[in-house]
């Protein structure tokens, strides 16, 4: 200490001297976000009595005496700054926003706190650059910047919904995403249209204490949206422009016909030199619908092939355009911006383009009563493909997309397609059922004069369905909220909120005349939605401070009330492709599953309180409480309660510790609180009936109107709330004057009465019933990290990362023990009490079978079994789990889950004078996938990753791991399609540079920046997995349960992008 | 101040008022059971639905019947397609335990018993598993007597014909006659087949007194005929008449079946064409069918469609064929080009090497793929007269009753050669055979002659059935290619009946359900 002392009085000598009399400093103060003046920062010195502050321009100019060694800018919002005056008379100073630790301040639902005094588990992300990224939407660039925050792209698909999980799973049987709330109203698609260059801030509540003011329906976490407001200095407009260029990252390694013919008389030639085998007849080296294709494909085509994959995908386009004003004086603010974007899927014919206004007003109406206005329209227009990317990978490159005018002779040669002609899309079955011969890769000729069909579909091919099935939707939403702040008495606050959120969207599923198949007529299928969705929220805060207690109540109650109207009409065989409207359909279809109008309400009412009462701003407690009461349960059952509490200690603030110079904040958090889980369809406490309508009466009969209950679920009318328990411990640190902050999290949760569709025996004449049943539980551990690593005046870096790790266990499943779910591909999942939520399910493989020696010295060994297809060589070859000899179902066991050990996100951001460059890279590490693409045949085939080194014969059995693909045990019931699904890549970067002041004067513009940014520059997959997208999740929507996860099948590319933006303030 | 505060508690107390209104909704969309039923019309809405969700299960009915039999077979050989393997399992009679199709025919059934029981408790009908009858209680329905019984008698009906099937298939199955909770069914094991044919004779019997027994002459009359193609006591007779003989008590069948032939009015018609057609629906010879309607009114069949040639474009029917349930080519061979009937049953697409057969039965011409017209016939009157002469027996008079059809198909009458019994059952099988092909009949018979004739063996004729195939068929199967030894082996006693679906072994916790032996 002492020698601290001494330190700084050499310092203060120094600089003493050097200061012999009073003198005039002057200059400028600007933000390093954007590099805006900034008006009314308060510049002090350290000696002397007043100050002065900025100027609307940022200048300032203040006297200082002989006394003053530094001068000290504060400003609400960012960090405060100390500069050493020393021989300067100019001293430019550029605030840094405040960051984590401080005087940040935290929404929190209904309200904000200091970020000190928060007892919770809450994230804020804000990033003023957060519409440089090269994301569409704002969910997709939050990826990997949260802890505890899992956001995967399912698919590349440009607009599409990405999974979000806040602390994983809480739920079993519903849904279990977090709650949005755009700028206070709850919003079910809140994170597709808000305009990320709007948004101010994202507060992510995570525990239950945090979350429970939301109660009912925030346990999967809350996710809140605060949009920019106006402030309070001259109108300031910016202009935004980027341009950019996306383009796959990896394409499957798909082998042409002729390579993959190749390779079959390449395999054929090894087997010949096999002694122990028979060598392959002419049939077994290649089938005659191999050889035709590799005829077509070598004298019809000339060598000429089709890589699908190009017909499927492009380099597609982005655009952004963002326009903003705002101002305002102390009386009104104003924030009004205009946006378009337009995003180019990677696939042809998948387009997103979004249109966004938004005008937001705060007024002080008087001393007494503030207002403000929030009105936010949007439009997105979105072109989804009428053809799965999978279906594209899957096609052989034999087939031509379309036909030339030596093919189309060929074909007519058929008299059913005799009026096939040049430029006609090719399709498989004009090739069928065809006398093929000619040469083959060894040179020999095959002499042929059976008909071959090369590849027995009447599906047209996946480019010719592509361009002629087009699916379009159109959505217009309206987010608008007013509210009203009374100032009652001194501290007390009363407000309410009126907001509507409105969303029609119309969407078209238009397919032409033999679109899909020869034969099929045209059809249309209209698709309109109404959402509406009307909240009040009606408020009184008090908020008081005596002496060393400081305490802020809340008391409210708010109610939610939406309907959803869905309507359908499917229109048949229309005269003309060209007009798609229902007028001109020859045939409406009148059945209830297609044409349909469909109205849903919903409400929920709630009342809410909370107490936060700190003392000496060291003691912390939070209280809340929210009742609600929701329409989707039967009376009686409707109401669900959800305290909470939490408390903190600022230790930091204790004598013992603010000695200690190098801890700037320690605070210690704890929590415990109920959450509830309400997202279940409306009335499922009753049973409801449908259409089943019969024909009766003379001739062809007349329609009579049928109906029967609902066949797939049984009513339960005593089901209600899902409730979350959960306790959370937090610690928050600083040190070295803020150069290092973390946070530390441990959680638990447990989660009861689980909302479950349970399965039912199916002669009670549904399949599942609704439920409360059984319970799971939730660990977890996360960590936050920012460290200033370099704060000089030219050059400041720092780095932030987190990394969270969570767990989840079924610990009770209503008395049964576990659950077995049969996939989309027969694989199964497993949901057992004791065990993760879900496990994949099946036989361990240990290798193939060499040889029929192999298995006859197994079986000589006592090995049986009762499944088909285990002693095969060349086939897999499972392993006897249980030890009795006998490979049968006992066998089965866990061969992977889709848990990730944990996730984690580091981004840095660094600026070197006017360069500034931020990289942030992502990762998943652990967990696996089952990867679908071993189901299909074509895959298997032509798929070079599951050819590769596969077993040919006892002396050639390849690496002894791969099998040959169309032989043994079923692949999807093993481990063997079970795939490490870590990676990690640099999701993002960017590079900018703002253009020095004095070009920009002359301009006349306030800055000008410039920035280029890229996405997944590079993307690292763990060495097992055989696909190209490790993110992608697909499954049918009969298994689209919780209980079923970690299925993919045939992923999208993953996008590469490139961005170009420039950005004008004036 | 004051009116501020004023202000406030206003807006707190009618928020408090709204509260309530907010969260008590009740569906507007959709009709609830809690309300349901109150009204005839109500009623007959309940039992149109029960009509209605017959044609569920019969979607894929052909797959456990016909494609068994020596009447169709899986087309597409060399097929690794899901859905394609699980119909070669069936028609080589090695079905899992976990068929998605078994389990889909086993939901859809039990999902239509329960719609008959909803509606049959509406009305106050139970049954009473000693006595094994069917009762009424005596409270008040919203309709009059007469027509308590007759909505009864087609609920009756409707369950009875599904429990017929399921039993046929899968043995003594679970005996459910009132709706029950997911917790009422954990403790319901399998009954005996014993007892379940118990139960539906006393549905039908009760269907047959209930339900109108108008002559069908008295049925096109323009006061009735709306409800023609709704079942009636006839209908009720002859099914039950089957279900008699399928148990081998010929003496009660010969009852029903006599009483149909002599009272009902039904008849055989002129041609074998009309008994399908789409433009003489419910004629004379239709006791009962499952009707459709084609226009996009979502009353369409898709057996058109299903059973047309693959890869047919438009040339056969419109939206293309799938080519289910192959016709054998040993049906190519006995409908002889004479016979009436092979025209109506089968055609061929292609030619040479490339031709195929397929089924033309319900093929008739749709605007829209997988909308037809056609109705599928469950019982009808050249059924009635073939099963009298099988509860009678080698006679004269059955000799007669087979003529009939034989005349009608243009082949002439039973020729004098058959003279014995053994010949007697051939002919009478193959006539059942080609009469009703392709209406899953083909199954249910071969297994009946079991125990109803002295030389017809089922078991027998699935293995012929291999023998005569396996060269064109069965050996063409790749990966793996089953031998006709195996093939032969597959087909034991145990394996005339289903496996009981492994979901309803899984599901229930509480108590050991049985499988069928052999599985």
């Amino acid at each position: 200490m002492k020698k601290i002392q001494c330190f700084l009085m050499l310092i203060l000598f120094v600089c003493g001297a050097a200061v012999a009399q009073k003198k005039v400093i002057t200059g400028k103060v600007t933000s390093q976000t954007g590099n805006d003046p900034l008006m009314g920062v308060n510049v002090l010195t350290d000696k002397q009595k007043g100050g002065t502050a900025t100027k609307a321009d940022g200048t300032y100019s203040i006297t200082v005496d002989k006394n003053s060694t530094v001068l000290i800018f504060s400003y609400v919002g960012f960090t405060s700054q100390t500069v050493i005056i020393g021989d300067n008379t100019t001293i430019d100073v550029v605030l840094a926003p405040a960051t984590t630790t401080g005087e940040e301040v935290v929404v929190i639902g209904y309200g904000t706190q200091k970020r000190s005094s928060v007892t919770g588990s809450v994230s804020k992300y804000q990033n003023e650059r957060l519409e440089e990224s090269p994301n569409s939407r704002l969910d997709q660039a939050l990826q990997g910047k949260i802890a505890g925050v899992q956001i995967q792209n399912l698919t590349s698909e440009a607009g599409a919904d990405p999974k979000i999980q806040v602390r994983g799973l809480t739920s079993i049987g519903q849904t279990s995403g977090p709650l949005v709330v755009v700028d206070g109203h709850p919003i079910a698609d809140g994170l597709s249209f808000v305009n990320m260059a709007d948004v101010q801030s994202v507060e992510v509540l995570k525990d239950a204490a945090s979350a429970a003011i939301y109660g009912s329906r925030g346990s999967g976490g809350v996710i809140l949206i605060t949009t920019k407001s106006g402030k309070s200095n001259k109108t300031k407009y910016s202009v935004k422009y980027s341009t950019g260029v996306k383009t796959a990252y990896e394409l499957y390694p798909m082998m042409t016909t002729s390579e993959y013919t190749n390779m079959l008389f390449y395999e054929a030639a090894l087997k010949a030199m096999d002694p122990s085998i028979t060598p392959p007849t002419a049939n077994q080296i290649a089938s005659t619908a191999e050889r035709g294709a590799y005829i077509i494909e070598n004298q019809l085509r000339n060598g000429a092939s089709t890589n699908w994959q190009d017909q499927a995908i492009r380099n597609a386009a982005t655009k952004n355009l963002q326009l903003s004003i705002s101002g305002g004086n102390s009386a009104v603010k104003y924030y009004l911006s205009g946006g378009y974007q337009n995003d180019e899927g990677q696939m042809y014919h998948n387009n997103y383009e979004r249109y966004n206004v938004k005008a937001k007003i705060d007024a002080q109406l008087s001393k007494r009563i503030k207002f403000s206005f929030n009105v936010t329209p949007s439009y997105i227009k979105r072109e989804r493909p009428s053809v799965n990317y999978i279906d594209f990978v899957r096609f052989q490159s034999y087939m031509p997309v379309v036909l030339d005018e030596q093919l189309a002779a060929f074909v007519r040669q058929n008299p059913t397609y005799a009026n096939v002609k040049a430029g006609d899309w090719a399709q498989a079955y004009y090739f069928n059922a065809r006398v093929y011969s000619g040469l083959m890769p060894d040179g020999s000729n095959w002499i042929n004069t059976t008909s071959v069909t090369p590849f027995n579909t009447s599906n047209n091919t996946p480019k010719s369905v592509m361009e002629t099935r087009t699916i379009t939707s159109n959505d217009y939403r309206v987010l608008s909220s007013g509210d009203l702040s009374v100032n009652l008495l001194p501290g007390l606050d009363f407000k309410s909120l009126a907001s509507f959120y409105i969303k029609y969207s119309t969407a078209l599923d238009f397919a032409k005349r033999n679109s899909n198949r020869a034969g099929d007529v045209n059809r249309g299928q209209y698709n309109d939605q109404l959402v509406i969705d009307l909240l009040n929220e009606n408020t009184l805060t008090y908020t008081k401070r005596i002496k060393e207690h400081s305490i802020t109540a809340l008391a409210g109650f708010t109610l939610q009330k939406g309907s959803v109207k869905n309507e359908q009409a499917v229109g048949l065989d229309y005269p003309s492709d060209n007009i798609t409207t229902l007028n001109n359909a020859l045939i409406k279809d009148q059945s209830s599953d297609n044409t349909f109008t469909y109205i849903e309400r919903n409400g929920l009412t709630s009342y809410l309180g909370r107490v936060i009462y700190g003392y000496k701003d060291k003691y912390l407690l939070n209280a809340s409480i929210r009742a609600d009461g929701s329409s989707v349960f039967a009376p009686g059952h409707k109401w669900g309660y959800f305290p909470a509490v939490s408390i903190g200690w600022v230790a930091s603030k204790e004598k013992f510790i603010e000695n200690i110079h190098w801890i700037s904040n320690l605070k210690l958090r704890g929590s415990y609180g109920a959450l509830g889980n309400n997202r279940i369809n409306q009335f499922q406490w009753i049973d409801l009936l449908y259409p089943a309508n019969y024909v009766s009466g003379s001739g062809n009969g007349g329609v009579s109107s049928g109906f029967i209950p609902n066949r797939d679920l049984l009513s339960n009318e005593i089901i209600t709330w899902e409730r979350t328990f959960s306790y959370n411990g937090g610690i928050d640190i600083s040190l070295f004057r803020n150069a290092v902050s973390l946070s530390l999290d441990v959680y638990q949760s447990n989660t009861e009465k689980l909302l479950l569709n349970q399965a039912t025996l199916a002669f009670t004449g549904a399949t599942t019933t609704i439920n409360n049943i059984g319970s799971m539980k939730n660990n977890g551990i996360e960590l936050e990290v920012t460290t200033n690593n370099m704060r000089k005046k030219d050059f400041r870096w720092s780095t932030t990362g987190n990394i969270a790790h969570t767990t989840n266990s079924i610990t009770n499943l209503g008395g049964l023990d576990f659950f077995l779910n049969q996939g989309e591909r027969t694989e199964v999942y497993k949901n057992e009490v004791g065990g993760q939520l879900v496990q994949f399910f099946g036989y361990k493989t240990d290798g193939v079978w060499l040889s029929q020696a192999d298995i006859n010295a197994a079986q000589a060994a006592g090995l049986t079994s009762s499944l088909s297809n285990v002693f095969v060589p060349g086939g897999l070859k499972l392993v006897d789990i249980n030890g009795d000899n006998k490979i049968d179902a006992n066998d089965r066991t866990v061969i992977g889950n889709p848990y990730p050990d944990f996730t984690w996100g580091i981004t840095n951001n660094l600026t070197y004078k006017s360069f500034d460059l931020s990289f942030s890279f992502q990762g998943v590490q652990g967990g696996q996938l089952i990867n679908g693409d071993a189901n299909y045949n074509e895959t298997k085939r032509y798929n070079s990753n599951y050819n590769q080194n596969r077993w040919l014969s006892p002396m050639f059995p390849g690496d002894g791991k791969t099998p040959y693909s169309s032989i043994g045990f079923n692949w999807m019931l093993t481990d063997y399609v079970v795939e490490d699904a870590s990676f990690y890549s640099l999701r993002d970067i960017l590079v900018g540079y703002t253009l020095p002041e004095k070009w920009v004067k002359k301009a006349r513009l306030s800055s000008l920046r410039l920035y280029f940014s890229a996405q997944n520059l590079f993307f690292h997959s763990a060495a097992g997995y055989r696909g190209i997208n490790v993110e992608a999740r697909s499954t049918g929507a009969q298994y689209a349960t919780p209980l079923v996860d970690g299925y993919q099948r045939g992923g999208f590319p993953i996008a590469k992008t490139y961005l170009f933006g420039i950005d004008l303030n004036f | 101040m004051k009116y501020f505060q004023f202000f406030i508690i206003s807006i707190f107390c009618l928020a408090i008022c709204s509260c309530k209104k907010t969260i008590d909704l009740y569906p507007e969309s959709n009709l609830n059971t809690g309300t349901f039923y109150s009204t005839y019309g109500e009623i007959q809405a309940g039992v149109s639905g029960c009509y209605s969700s017959m044609r569920n299960p019969q979607l894929r009915e052909w797959q456990l019947t016909e494609l068994r039999s020596d009447n169709s077979w899986m087309g597409v050989t060399g097929s690794t397609n899901s859905f394609n393997r699980d119909l070669s399992d069936l028609d080589q009679f090695i079905p899992a335990t976990t068929h998605a199709g078994l389990y889909s025919y086993w939901q859809d059934s039990y999902n239509n018993i329960r719609n008959c029981n909803v509606v049959l408790q509406k009305l106050g009908v139970s049954y009473d598993a000693s006595s094994g009858t069917i009762g009424l209680a005596n409270i008040t329905t919203p309709v009059s007597d007469v027509d308590r019984k007759q909505f009864a008698g087609e609920a009756l009906f409707i369950r009875a014909h599904h429990y017929f099937n399921l039993v046929r298939l899968f043995g003594g199955v679970f005996l459910i006659d009132r709706t029950i909770t997911p917790t009422e069914s954990l403790v319901i094991n399998r009954s005996s087949a014993a007892d379940i044919y118990k139960f539906i004779e006393a549905d039908l019997k009760a269907a047959s007194v209930y339900l109108s027994n108008l002559k069908y002459t008295q049925l096109i009359l323009p006061a009735n005929i709306a409800n023609l193609g709704k079942t009636n006591a006839w209908a009720a007779k002859a099914l039950l008449g089957k279900v008699y003989l399928t148990q081998n008590k010929k003496t009660e069948a010969i009852t029903q079946l006599q009483d149909v032939i002599t009272n009902s009015g039904y008849s055989l018609q002129a041609s074998y064409a009309n008994v399908f057609s789409i433009f003489t629906e419910m004629n004379s010879e239709i006791l009962f069918a499952v009707r459709y309607k084609a226009g996009g009114l979502g009353q369409g069949s898709s057996f058109g469609n299903d059973f047309g040639p693959l890869n047919s474009a438009s040339t056969v029917i419109n939206g293309s064929g799938l080519g289910w349930n192959a016709p054998t080519t040993e049906m190519d061979t006995i409908l002889i080009a004479s016979d009436a009937r092979r025209n109506i049953n089968i055609a061929i697409y292609g030619t040479g090497v490339n031709a195929t057969l397929y089924v033309k039965k319900y093929l008739f011409p749709v605007t829209i793929g997988f909308d037809g017209e056609s109705d599928w016939p469950i019982i009808r009157y050249a059924d009635v007269l073939l099963m009298m002469a099988e509860a009678q027996g080698f006679s004269p008079a059955s000799i007669g009753l087979i003529s009939q059809v034989r005349v009608r198909a243009g082949i002439g009458a039973v020729p004098a050669s058959v003279n014995t019994t053994a010949l007697f059952e051939k002919e009478l099988a193959d006539q059942r055979r080609l009469e009703f092909a392709f209406e899953n009949q083909r199954w249910f018979d071969i297994v009946r002659y079991n125990t109803t004739m002295t030389t017809v063996n089922a078991q027998q004729i699935i293995k012929d059935h291999f023998a005569h195939t396996y060269t064109v068929h069965y050996s063409t199967y790749t990966a793996p290619t089953p031998t006709l030894a195996e093939l032969q082996g597959n087909v034991t006693a145990n394996r005339l009946l289903l496996p009981i679906p492994q979901h309803e072994i899984d599901t229930n916790t509480q108590l050991a359900i049985p499988q069928n032996p052999g599985y």
